[in-house]
């Protein structure tokens, strides 16, 4: 039974959180982009979790059922039709003078963004308890 | 190993770094939609793993369930963290004190 594969499951959830403050940050700062290389505004990504066994050794295979790690399953692409604001000045406005806005509330974002920061640090302290766990396991033999 | 106590205390510990792990994956599936806390029942664990049986966890109930289906609550998780790295600080001191012991009875019947 070994204790590092539990560092494992922490790490991938650290992973999994960085990669949906990336995506929270993006959002954010898209939020008035008008134009993408798929046309369009911008559309609003969210990261899709979803749990997965871990196995760092083949030891561990028979144990797999005791951790599970998570992963970040699908990026989800935001598909309501886009806000629209009356700006006939504007460049990319249509003929009837509307522009198509990305639909991003930023205290939205801004909100799952201190939620992902908060998980990531509680994986964070999950790694150092468990590595303070091992250091005095090998303190043993002093 | 050394006696009773110490493969006592080495079960225990094998217990609790396998509940560490269960809390570990908690923590890392806080957001995950659907995700059940998974936790083991370690008073009666601990009688079994005398007995040389692995732990069996289960779905913890009476938890709090979120509109994603998740019911893992990051207090109880952090609780749990620090207890059990109390818990394994514990018995790692308990039974390095043993080896100690094992350790002066080697070193003074060398006769320095």
């Amino acid at each position: 039974m070994s204790l590092f594969s539990a560092m494992a499951v922490s790490a991938s959830g650290m992973a999994a959180e960085r990669t949906r403050a990336e995506l929270l940050v993006e959002n954010l700062a898209n939020a008035e982009t008008t134009r993408t290389p798929e046309g369009g505004p911008y559309r609003r990504k969210d990261a899709v979790f979803a749990s997965q066994p871990m196995a760092t050794s083949f030891a561990s295979l028979f144990e797999s059922h005791l951790q599970e790690g998570v992963a970040v399953q699908e990026i989800s692409v935001d598909q309501r039709d886009p806000e629209r604001r009356y700006l006939p000045g504007h460049p990319d406005a249509g003929a009837d003078g509307y522009v198509a806005f990305p639909r991003i509330n930023p205290a939205e974002d801004m909100v799952d963004l201190v939620s992902a920061s908060r998980s990531f640090e509680a994986n964070v302290a999950a790694i150092s308890s468990v590595k303070d766990m091992i250091m005095r396991s090998i303190d043993l033999f002093k | 190993m050394l006696d009773g106590l110490s493969d006592t205390l080495e079960r225990y510990m094998d217990l609790l770094s396998a509940r560490q792990k269960l809390v570990s994956s908690n923590i890392a599936n806080a957001d995950t939609p659907g995700y059940r806390t998974q936790d083991i029942d370690f008073q009666s664990e601990l009688r079994s793993a005398l007995q040389g049986a692995s732990p069996q966890p289960f779905e913890v109930a009476g938890l709090q369930v979120k509109n994603d289906g998740n019911n893992v609550s990051l207090d109880r998780e952090a609780r749990l963290l620090a207890e059990n790295g109390m818990q394994f600080n514990l018995a790692s001191n308990l039974l390095r004190s043993k080896i100690q012991k094992v350790k002066e009875a080697i070193q003074s019947g060398s006769g320095t």
